[in-house]
């Protein structure tokens, strides 16, 4: 059977398939032209924490468990809080799948569900809150990170269905600053600073502002909102300094860390606990 | 060597849907759960039979999704989303990407338009196209594949271009692309 099968594969091998380390004639270099039309896709565009988090895992092996926070929606009716509630979740889901814990992905996923219900956007939901818990009861973690992504992409596209693109955008920033968070943490925790070249994404952390600041008045008018904006601009202005000293490196990260950090914890923030947005601190403009 | 490995790889389901292996041919723990419980759906594949309102997945769609699901075996995850775009003959399109140093990547594009030739390209932030592995199956009879993978050597922003090399009609042909890491 094995040799019928091995047999199999070689024969479709040679007849279909042309494999080869350049094609014929090799591609051209881009026109600046090219590289300014490029398409922006959040789903492609945007990497998802899980490839942030495997990425880490190569870089310093972090211990992940350590990492695992307790999953809580805030309790809200503001829907920009709840798109970026979405975003946080899912990021908070990568880390307790890469801890193997499976109890906490049922607890995000459940606060998913939550949202989604104040977003009112669950009955599509249901299946797949259903496929997350069992994933996590079987172990099965690889399916649990894709089952993940597939359903923050699902809550986005009920979003768009229901004339709220906007929102979506707030959704990826989220992800993206919480996925930050925890990986400038881990980075920190290391004496080497080991990963820290994998948090190096200026062009990123521009096109999510630029995307936010492009955002209907209506939307930008919250608080919340124009908090992740600023994040999102100082934190650019940071990573965007070239080749700094271990030292300042290590000055800057910790910056990044604390701004990532801090407007997550104001994203998860109940609406009654909610103090007034801070203004930028001062420590979190960059030094050259 | 590594290039056979790989057509191997990417030809996994073509030789399940022939018939030709078993459902867990080279599967690890875990990943024949993925497929059974989507209910045979591709892996990455969503579907939303409880919500209608949702886009139908394209044919083009599928069969990047199944291609593309052919490196889970490796241990790859194919990302939850897709770029459906029509290309011309001789004029590329392009897409902004950012990858991780340390991660490996493959980027498929299929058209369901049998016979044209696609190819997948990368780039680095400066545009200039950078070398990697790449594959690509024209003569199938259900339409046309190629993808194109890397691992980067530094994190940062790339681009990936998809490209109409040949068409027999000579028309624009639908397709679409998705992307896998691990």
């Amino acid at each position: 059977m094995s040799t019928g099968r091995t047999f199999a594969i070689l024969a479709l091998f040679s007849s279909c398939c042309h494999v080869a380390t350049a094609p014929a004639s090799g591609p051209a270099a881009m026109s600046p032209g090219q590289q300014q039309e490029a398409v922006f896709l959040d789903a492609l565009s945007i990497p998802s924490p899980g490839e942030v988090f495997a990425a880490m895992n190569r870089a310093c092996r972090p211990n992940w468990a350590t990492l695992v926070t307790p999953a809580t929606a805030p309790v809200t009716t503001d829907r920009t809080q709840l798109a970026l509630a979405v975003g946080v979740l899912s990021a908070n889901g990568y880390t307790a799948i890469d801890a193997q814990d499976g109890q906490q992905v049922k607890n995000v996923g459940r606060e998913i569900m939550n949202v989604a219900k104040a977003l009112g956007v669950s009955q599509s939901l249901l299946g797949r809150g259903n496929s997350l818990i069992e994933f996590a009861d079987n172990n099965a973690w690889d399916a649990l990170a894709d089952e993940l992504e597939a359903t923050e992409n699902e809550v986005k596209l009920t979003m768009v269905e229901q004339k709220d693109r906007d929102l979506v955008t707030l959704t990826s920033a989220a992800a993206w600053l919480r996925g930050l968070d925890v990986a400038s943490g881990i980075v920190l925790a290391n004496e080497d600073l080991k990963g820290a070249s994998l948090l190096r994404q200026p062009e990123l952390a521009r096109h999510l502002a630029s995307r936010l600041r492009e955002l209907p008045p209506r939307i930008q008018r919250g608080s919340l909102v124009s908090g992740v904006g600023r994040s999102l601009e100082s934190i650019a202005a940071i990573l965007e300094i070239p080749d700094p000293a271990k030292e300042q490196d290590r000055e800057n990260l910790q910056k990044i860390h604390e701004a990532a950090a801090s407007i997550v914890k104001e994203i998860l923030t109940s609406a009654s606990a909610a103090a007034p947005a801070a203004a930028p601190s001062p420590s979190s403009s960059p030094k050259p | 060597m590594r290039a056979r490995a790989l057509a191997l790889t990417l030809l996994t389901p073509l030789i399940l849907s022939a018939g030709l292996g078993s459902a867990s041919l080279n599967a690890a723990p875990g990943q024949q759960t993925v497929s059974m419980s989507r209910q045979g759906a591709a892996p990455g594949l969503t579907p939303s039979p409880s919500n209608p309102a949702l886009p139908v997945p394209t044919e083009s769609r599928r069969l990047a999704l199944e291609t593309a699901g052919a490196f889970i075996n490796d241990g790859f995850h194919v990302r939850d989303g897709e770029w459906s775009v029509r290309l011309e003959k001789g004029a590329p399109a392009f897409l902004q990407v950012t990858l991780f140093e340390g991660n490996k990547y493959w980027f498929v594009v299929a058209s369901t338009t049998p016979g044209v030739r696609l190819r997948v390209t990368l780039h680095d932030a400066a545009g200039k196209p950078l070398s990697g592995e790449v594959w690509h199956d024209e003569r199938a009879t259900g339409g046309s594949r190629a993808a194109a993978g890397v691992a980067p050597g530094r994190s940062g922003k790339y681009f990936v271009g998809v490209e109409l090399l040949d068409s027999p009609s000579g028309a624009p042909v639908d397709t679409c692309l998705v992307s896998a890491y691990k």
